[in-house]
């Protein structure tokens, strides 16, 4: 077996969509297959323990002390780790929960579900919840980072084929607007619509046409299926790297600035809706410190506003 | 009273581990998964756009995300009271019959195939996916094109395999191009002649396993069965919830928008999941969801081929069959319905039509339910005048069989426990969870073998210790 790439895969706290998005190479698996070689994964094979590898890949966030231990032994055993999938990145959509309270939490689910009927909390033999998510790299050194929910198989490829053939992966910069086909254009759209809102035109950029679209502010690591069927983006890779990096650009002041441009919909009626709507912009995002850190990010706040109306 | 702990050292959706509480003469006295992860969907809900409830809760689960993505448009539609057009319905049953040729043909030939192959006392080193290639190459390939042509589906239809995002309001967000058509068509034929080929394969399987493990025939957990039914007839997506007493009975069928006037969630101290039970003369009887149960709730099959296996099936086991292990000829029936179904969906010339209507929104109150791959998934949404959730709730499969699962542990050890090896009690316990393909399962079982931990304990002392690493 000497020659190809060892790679290691394990899996944290997810949904398991990272790894069926791996197997979703289809027949593709097979040319990655002549020069990696899998060991440990959870998915395929048996392999135990965490033996000597070059590329590691790991999935999820961190939740728990076992995905602490694990993201560790990992770390340990392989010359590269790549954070793999927006969870592992950024927290992923589970981060939504950070803007609740532990107690918000239990309360919601075991006293006011409406199907629920019981006096007992959940209090002997499990462990008090966490900290719902924590970004990998706050806990081991990350070497790459391949944000998506889940990546593309095309950037899967791309890495593990740039990695056995010792070059880096093309690290694209890209948003996803760029394999988006919508023409954007002025319009004299004059209020924001909601998603829900009529049939939005097939051919003209969301925004021309006064819906939220995160396209322009989003990592491309998936090829644009949303706004290509039909649907505005959601921002499940997660921000851009300037975004990401520069204190005074946001998700929401990015899009309000375009929108403002393309349409007659005045910037401040965008940010509000924005911060209106924020679990929803932000969920995939919000765990990481370089979104949820940043001074202007009011996120309870928002949240509390819209839930006393 | 001495306590065995298996705690399996990789999540099971989360974390899980089993604790089997022991009398003085060696049996068991009760059995008990603990789920140690309570991610709080029913929160993080509340305060979203409605209209993003398809593509936030198909994160719930990887494997099935079309099943949620679908249960929460079909909520949201019965809020609003809105009907998507003939091809958006069609498109989204489509969607939903990818997914269960992708699952099914995963749990059966790569997750629990394993099992089938090498049998439950085999060796667990060659008990993977991996051993499967090495040992029966061409059934193994076969096996993983199938699952691929159902996510191949998925794709098509849903923009994309994990987490689609075509399902909105009003029906499916594009219209299907005629080349794409074409050739989803083809690989319908490509799926349906696949299936031919690996069901009788895999059914030879499972009878050879059952003879070489008689003990398998003791695992049988007598609970009412629930399942979806459109016309009596096994459906997914469409239709009325029917329970199906454990003598066969048709004890109760009613539309799933009263689901809470019949399931009760409960809670226990020692886990984060609760257990469903439904409300029957007065009490909390035991149910089982999944393709099993779905196969003992219905009269019968839609189609030709998926109802000869069910006639096959249903003659050695007169309905309604209680055997753990024959949640895989279920899955094999129901293989073979996806595949029979998602041509006939794909010849239907009402897939021409638009796939999408517009839609107002009001305040209001729906609920949606869908047969997902490992059983009936309900959601309900709460939506107020401005399109913003109000209040969520879920119930999932795996919670829905989570008291028979414990069941089943229990069963498992008593006949294991005994005068058997370590090896063979850790395999049984694995067997009997795998068998329910929870969906904390999926996240464990294709290791070939659970990493398992067993401590047997007397008054809180340690006796002794066995188990397998991670």
């Amino acid at each position: 077996m000497s020659g190809k790439l060892r790679l290691n895969t394990e899996w944290l706290s997810v949904c398991g969509g990272c790894h069926v998005g791996i197997v979703d190479l289809h027949e593709k698996i097979l040319d990655v297959l002549g020069s990696v070689e899998v060991q440990r994964c959870p998915v395929l094979t048996d392999v135990k323990g965490y033996p000597e590898a070059d590329i590691g890949i790991i999935t999820g966030a961190i939740r728990n002390e076992h995905d602490r231990a694990a993201a560790l032994a990992m770390r340990r055993a392989c010359k590269t780790i790549i954070a793999f999938g927006t969870c592992a990145v950024h927290g992923g959509l589970p981060g939504a929960n950070l803007a609740h309270s532990r107690e918000e939490i239990l309360d919601t689910v075991f006293r006011r579900s409406r199907s629920t009927e019981t006096d007992v909390l959940p209090a002997s033999e499990v462990s008090t919840l966490e900290k719902m998510v924590t970004p990998l790299d706050e806990v081991i050194p990350v070497d790459l980072y391949l944000s998506g929910c889940p990546p593309h198989a095309a950037f899967i490829f791309d890495a593990l084929v740039a990695l056995a053939h010792g070059r880096p992966p093309k690290a694209r910069d890209e948003t996803v607007c760029a394999a988006c086909r919508r023409s954007m254009v002025k319009t004299d759209v004059a209020e924001l619509r909601p998603n829900h809102s009529g049939i939005p035109d097939p051919g003209r950029c969301f925004l021309s046409q006064g819906y939220v679209c995160l396209g322009s502010v989003t990592l491309d690591r998936c090829l644009s299926p949303c706004p290509k069927q039909g649907v505005p983006c959601t921002g499940c890779a997660g921000p851009t790297m300037q975004i990401l990096t520069e204190p005074n650009r946001d998700l929401r002041t990015e899009v309000a600035e375009r929108m403002r441009r393309l349409t007659k919909i005045p910037a401040g009626a965008v940010v509000s809706a924005m911060e209106a709507s924020a679990k929803t912009h932000y969920a995939y995002a919000m765990a990481t410190r370089m979104i949820g850190g940043k001074p202007t990010f009011l996120i309870k706040k928002w949240i509390s506003d819209v839930e006393a109306v | 009273m001495a306590t065995i702990r298996i705690d399996p050292v990789t999540r099971i959706e989360g974390h899980a581990r089993v604790i089997l509480e022991m009398k003085d003469d060696g049996t068991v006295e009760y059995a008990r998964l603990i789920v140690n992860e309570l991610r709080g969907f029913e929160r993080m809900l509340v305060g979203m756009e409605a209209d993003r409830m398809p593509l936030v809760t198909a994160r719930i689960c990887g494997v099935c995300p079309v099943t949620h993505t679908l249960a929460a448009i079909q909520a949201l539609e019965d809020a609003f009271r809105v009907a998507p057009p003939p091809a958006g319905k069609i498109l989204r049953e489509l969607l939903c019959m990818g997914q269960l040729v992708h699952s099914h043909a995963l749990h059966l030939f790569a997750l629990g195939g394993p099992d089938l192959f090498f049998g439950i006392s085999g060796d667990p080193a060659r008990r993977s996916i991996v051993g499967m290639v090495e040992a029966a190459p061409e059934l193994a390939k076969k096996a993983l094109r199938l699952r691929t042509l159902g996510q191949k589906v998925v794709e098509a239809v849903g923009g994309r395999g994990v987490h689609p995002v075509t399902v909105v309001i009003g029906g499916i967000s594009f219209d299907l191009a005629a080349d794409a058509l074409a050739s989803l068509r083809k690989q319908a034929d490509e799926m349906l002649a696949l299936a031919r080929e690996l069901v009788p394969l895999a059914r030879d399987l499972l009878l050879r396993l059952v003879e070489r493990e008689p003990n398998l025939l003791k695992l049988e957990v007598r609970a009412h069965d629930l399942g979806m039914v459109r016309g009596g007839k096994v459906s997914h997506l469409d239709g009325a919830l029917r329970l199906v007493s454990p003598d066969g009975k048709v004890a109760e069928e009613f539309p799933a928008r009263e689901y809470a006037d019949r399931l009760v969630e409960r809670s226990y101290a020692w886990s984060y999941m609760k257990p469903v039970f439904f409300k029957l003369g007065g009490k909390d009887a035991l149910y089982r969801v999944g393709a099993l149960a779905r196969v003992n709730a219905a009269d019968g099959m839609e189609t030709p081929l998926a109802q000869a296996e069910l006639e096959a099936f249903r003659k050695a086991h007169p309905a309604p069959c209680h055997l753990t292990i024959m949640h895989h000829w279920a899955r094999i029936i129901e293989l073979l319905w996806a595949c029979e179904k998602a041509k006939l969906l794909l010849g239907d010339p009402a897939l021409s039509g638009p796939a999408r209507v517009p839609v107002q929104i009001t305040a209001g109150r729906g609920v949606g339910c869908v047969e997902a791959p490992r059983g009936t998934l309900i959601h309900e949404y709460e939506v107020d005048a401005k399109g913003i959730v109000r209040a969520a709730n879920l119930l999932v499969a795996t919670q829905q069989n989570y008291a028979a699962i414990n069941q089943s542990i229990e069963q498992a050890a008593q006949s294991y426990v005994a005068g058997k090896g370590d090896q063979a009690v850790l395999n049984a316990l694995e067997f009997a969870i795998r068998c329910h393909d929870p969906c904390l399962s999926c996240a464990t079982h294709a290791l070939g073998q659970m990493p398992l931990e067993v401590e047997v304990r007397r008054e809180g002392t340690l006796v002794r210790r066995f188990g397998r690493e991670a």
